[in-house]
């Protein structure tokens, strides 16, 4: 277990203060490896959160450059970087934001033909995509990896968030009938805002072992009447992705 | 018989405008024929041309997925059905 600095012990001083975390806590914190697919709306805050909570690795994976349509949304870019890959744009933004942790950015189209490899050596994988699909080549190499999954998904206002803890919890999978239409979605940013800090608590909360996760329950938020509504999803015995582990 | 139907807002155009419908029937797939049959905009929100229910939506009943099956899940009185879609962006 990697030993915190003074610098660390500074800058992580209010959350250490908290009895969930502590200096224990901290530590898992520092020596926890993420995954993050994805660095637009959702990418954004979930990496920007985990960067500041001080999350020791980041590996964050985008195929694309920075569009002007993407800055209603995607906080970790800015006017300037129009042009740039979101990966070099991200980089540059977290490295900024703690130096403390290694970053590590990729950009790259996620396929199942590269996952295994993006993924290696790291403790979870959260969901920042922008499309079911890649979504569930990410569900199903954190089962075969046997590591957790933190899932998101966000249009218009509104967004939902659910925890997959492999062999444990129903997956993503569990409720697929088939593939859906891609579309253009809307989104206002602070519905990725709220959906991607729902995402990086759950990290925090699974890598300090503090609180209840979002295990079989689905929670729907809807920013236009500001409610919460959960769901409970149950485990299917016969998905593609999960069915093998019980 | 009463069973409450939250209708998505996406759909609500479907439904003149209302959040939640009043239906009866005893299984889902009978609800969903009796909304259909007072707003007949949500057949082809719900469902395709052959009838199936379409990959994207979402049944939950009383905040429980009724997946798999959707349409042969038992419902009595005072159950509530959300119908909602899977969520794509990111």
């Amino acid at each position: 277990m990697a030993i915190l600095t003074a610098n660390e012990l500074e800058r992580y001083d209010r959350q250490i203060m908290m009895g969930e975390i502590g200096q224990k806590g901290q530590e898992k914190l520092k020596n926890a490896r993420a995954f993050i697919a994805g660095a637009g709306g959702l990418g954004s805050p979930i990496s920007i959160y985990l960067a500041a909570a001080g999350v020791g690795t980041i590996r964050i994976v985008d195929q694309d450059r920075v569009d002007l349509s993407n800055l209603n949304r995607q906080v970790l870019h800015w006017n300037d970087d129009i042009g740039e890959t979101k990966a070099d744009s991200a980089l540059a933004k977290l490295a900024d934001l703690n130096p403390t942790i290694n970053v590590e950015a990729s950009c790259e189209t996620i396929t199942d033909k590269n996952i295994s490899h993006l993924v290696a050596d790291l403790d979870l994988i959260v969901d920042a995509m922008d499309n079911l699909p890649t979504r569930y080549l990410l569900n199903k190499a954190a089962l075969d990896m046997n590591i957790p999954f933190f899932h998101g998904a966000v249009r218009g206002f509104e967004g939902r968030a659910m925890t997959i803890i492999p062999g444990k919890t129903a997956c993503l999978r569990c409720m697929y009938k088939g593939p859906i239409p891609e579309e253009k979605f809307p989104v206002i940013g602070v519905a990725p805002a709220v959906i991607g800090s729902i995402q990086a608590t759950e990290v925090i909360k699974y890598i300090i072992g503090a609180g209840d996760l979002l295990e079989n329950r689905m929670l729907v938020y809807d920013g236009l009447t500001m409610n919460f509504t959960e769901f409970k999803i149950k485990k299917n015995p016969n998905c593609d992705h999960c069915s093998y582990s019980t | 018989m009463s069973i409450k139907v939250h209708i998505h807002k996406t759909h609500r155009q479907s439904t003149d405008g209302k959040e939640v419908v009043k239906t009866a029937g005893n299984s889902v797939g009978e609800c969903l024929k009796n909304l259909v049959e007072t707003y007949p905009g949500m057949q082809d929100v719900l469902f395709e041309k052959n009838g199936k229910l379409r990959n994207l939506i979402e049944v939950y009943v009383n905040h429980e997925s009724a997946y798999p099956d959707e349409l042969k899940k038992a419902v009595k009185d005072g159950d509530e059905i959300h119908l909602t879609f899977m969520l794509a962006g990111g």
